[in-house]
């Protein structure tokens, strides 16, 4: 008589129970190896990110601890494990280790920490501009971290895995320590391998980049998510970079909809870059939404737009190497945007100064550390008074010609009148267990800082030797 | 991931070797012959076979979540998970991995239930399909933690498909390999070798059962380990020259019955 089930009702047992208790002994948990209660530093869509800190003081660095949303393994949980699990690299946010919590079902990720990302720089940028007061940051800190942006996603892309969710708030850059000043491309979780697509992708996440960084394809309806379409939004990034505005800013309150087609989106993109001419853009014939694109809009309404008028109104010179990478980047036509490896070798690389491996290439970094969010603020005032208290003015004269002010301060436009919907999270300002590392405030700081800035101008000119024996 | 299968984690963590796994085994070759051992393999492959071909997915989804599965019992015995639960949470986590759409968790029970009902009754007999969503969960996450959060397995598919560009499309000859690779998922070849070698050593038992003599040029001219490529060819045929005289349908019972099950909680 088979012993497989005795019963019909009854269920087999289904683990050995010395093999659950084993395993169950194995098992750390994320509480006991590490302390970040009340350490909350970030909300998105699809987790809750804590900093975080060893409880037994084997180290005493920070890192993140992503709770994400929902119970169990969700599909995107299940990529953001598989992809990162493979991939490493300098510009990629590496994946330390994955806690599962078995009694309440959650799933905890282990990554370093970053201390800014560029949704927080640029924001930090505009206020800055909106105050009339500048923000001193090596010259060619834009340069720096479009290379690196360009870098993490050349290995992504040459390993058949597309981001498809590039925005300022998903590339991060490292704090003091001794991965200072570099670009970790976080936030993988809808990145997909592309190399056989077994479902036109649109259809498994309708609405997935956030409209801004949306390439016009997919606008237009693309069934694929492409190389390209990460090449797009990067263009987007450094736009946004240069100018501390959303090239492609548009109301928010229409993004709900599951139509991948969106009027006002393609509006304002035809507004920057002009109305796509049938010879720059053979194939745009072809896209799904081509009927209602020919229905709806006007070649006549844009005759006076393009991207060197839009950059030049911010002051960004046509004629600058800037630009013109710029320009190659934000190609209407998918086909013949250029890929990361030739924007690599684009000439704005070689021209002085050099990208460096620390974007703020020794100087100090003048923008706040991550606030600790709470669920229940619903004042934003002390939001601004924190911020207030963190910025710190280098106003050092020397330093003044060895850095550039990345702000105009001409273009005054409203600043802050459109924060990135996604992340307007309450910010307050709470203690936890890394306070005493937090902004001291006081002389001591400054003077450090000093001290950090003049080692620091040295290490950016060995940086940028090493950097230029590396390219050529 | 294509592309860079020697920096993967298949490459680095998942290429076992041949000692260790038959070491490893011990508990179960205890209690059971070798034999015996990969007849049970072979009938919770064919469970996921069929059950991923009922749930629509595609070859590289099922031999994904073979993989898993046997990657799990090569660091485990048998008695550990009831293999008729690790079989459908295999399923279910590969599904997710390789992005094919989420299965519904009623979905997946159901279609779990007629399989066993319909396909499987010579070795369940009357009895149904005993688990529901909350143990394929709770599975799933023993199942992930075993596998070290290692999801991305290198399959011969593609490696295979790029041979026969190079020898010049024959469709006959990528239909035969293919379906041999498929086989080599009841072998323990995909825990001991590169899926590249994999896909030569079906390419290479296809070409015989072809007569395909022209193609040793081609191979010879590989820059391979040609010993390595035996190895595999053996364990296919070792495989094959089981089947010729093996009755799945008289003997599983019997071979589910030795097998090694897991015990419960001590009662107190
Ligand atoms: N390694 C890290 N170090 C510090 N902060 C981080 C880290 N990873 C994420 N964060 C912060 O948490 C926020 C949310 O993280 P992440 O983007 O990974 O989550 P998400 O839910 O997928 O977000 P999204 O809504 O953009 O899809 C980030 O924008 C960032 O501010
Ligand atoms: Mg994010």
């Amino acid at each position: 008589m088979g012993d497989n089930f005795q019963n019909k009702t009854m269920a087999p047992v289904m683990m050995d129970y010395e093999f659950k208790i084993k395993t169950q002994n194995e098992r750390s948990k994320v509480e006991d190896l590490f302390d970040f209660e009340g350490c909350k530093v970030g909300r998105g869509t699809y987790g809750h990110v804590y900093k975080g800190r060893r409880k037994d003081g084997s180290d005493t660095k920070d890192y993140a601890l992503k709770q994400i949303e929902g119970t169990g393994l969700s599909m995107s949980a299940c990529r953001e494990i598989a992809l990162l699990r493979e991939l490493k690299h300098p510009n990629v946010i590496n994946l330390i280790r994955v806690f599962l919590s078995h009694t309440d079902r959650k799933v905890w990720l282990l990554f370093d920490y970053a201390e800014h990302d560029l949704w927080h720089i640029i924001k930090f940028h505009r206020a800055a501009k909106a105050n009339k007061k500048s923000v001193m940051v090596p010259k060619g800190m834009v340069k720096s971290l479009l290379y690196q942006i360009l870098d993490g996603i050349h290995y992504l892309h040459s390993n058949w895995v597309l981001h498809r969710d590039l925005k300022p708030a998903n590339i991060l850059v490292m704090g003091e320590g001794p991965e200072r000043g570099r670009v970790k491309i976080a936030d993988m979780g809808f990145a997909r391998l592309f190399n056989a697509p077994l479902k036109p992708l649109a259809d498994l996440d309708p609405v997935v980049v956030t409209f801004w960084y949306r390439a016009p394809e997919l606008l237009l309806g693309a069934r694929h998510y492409t190389k390209a379409i990460d090449i797009w939004a990067i263009g987007c990034i450094f736009a946004e970079l240069l100018t501390s505005e959303p090239i492609f800013h548009c109301r928010q309150e229409d993004i709900k909809t599951s139509n991948p087609y969106h009027h006002d989106q393609l509006d304002r993109i035809f507004n920057v870059m002009g109305f796509p001419l049938e010879k720059d853009w053979e194939d745009i014939r072809k896209m799904p939404e081509h009927a209602t694109l020919v229905k709806d809009f006007k070649r006549s309404n844009y005759q006076n737009c393009s991207l060197s008028k839009y950059m030049d109104r911010h002051k960004i010179k046509p004629d600058s190497k800037a630009f013109s990478l710029l320009q190659r980047l934000l190609l209407m036509d998918p086909n013949r945007r250029i890929t990361s490896e030739q924007a690599m070798q684009d000439p704005y690389f070689s021209e002085d100064p050099l990208p460096t491996q620390d974007v703020f290439a020794g100087c100090p970094i003048p923008y706040p550390k991550r606030e600790f969010l709470t669920d229940d603020d619903q004042d934003d005032k002390s939001d601004s008074k924190a911020r207030q208290n963190q910025q710190q003015q280098p106003n050092d004269r020397r330093q003044n010609e060895q850095t550039m002010r990345l702000m105009t301060q001409q273009n005054q436009v409203q600043a802050n009148s459109h924060d990135h919907a996604a992340n307007n999270a309450k910010r307050m300002r709470m203690s936890g267990p890394n306070q005493g590392n937090n902004n001291q405030g006081g002389g001591q700081q400054e003077f450090h800082q000093q001290q950090q800035m003049m080692y620091g101008q040295q290490q950016s000119a060995n940086q940028q030797q090493q950097n230029f024996q590396q390219r050529f | 991931m294509a592309g860079n299968f020697w920096q993967s984690s298949h490459h680095q963590q998942w290429m076992l070797d041949k000692q260790d796994l038959i070491r490893d085994r011990q508990h179960d070759l205890s209690k059971l012959t070798d034999e015996e051992y990969q007849k049970i393999f072979n009938f919770f492959a064919s469970i996921i076979q069929v059950l991923g071909e009922q749930l629509k997915l595609r070859q590289q989804v099922i031999a994904t979540a073979t993989v898993y599965f046997k990657r799990f019992y090569a660091r485990n015995s048998l008695k550990c998970i009831d293999p008729l639960l690790l079989a459908p949470t295999c399923v279910f986590l590969a599904s997710k991995v390789e992005e094919f759409g989420v299965i519904s968790n009623s979905r997946l029970i159901t279609t779990c239930q007629t399989v066993i009902k319909n396909k499987f009754s010579y070795a369940y007999g009357q009895q149904e399909f005993p688990y529901r969503t909350n143990h394929i969960l709770e599975c799933e996450f023993y199942l992930l933690e075993n596998l070290d959060c290692c999801l991305i397995v290198y399959q011969p598919y593609r490696p295979l498909l790029l041979f026969v560009q190079d020898i010049g499309q024959d469709d006959q000859l990528s239909t035969y390999a293919w379906r041999v690779v498929n086989d080599s998922l009841r072998t323990d070849v995909s825990l001991l070798y590169p899926p590249y070698q994999i896909a030569i050593g079906a390419l290479h038992i296809a070409c015989v059962m072809l007569g395909k003599e022209n193609l040793k040029p081609w191979f010879a001219e590989l820059n391979v380990d040609m010993d390595k490529i035996q190895e595999i060819v053996r364990a296919i045929i070792n495989l094959y020259e089981m089947w010729k005289n093996y009755d799945e349908k008289k003997e599983i019972q019997a071979l589910l019955g030795k097998m090694p099950k897991p015990s419960p909680a001590p009662q107190r």
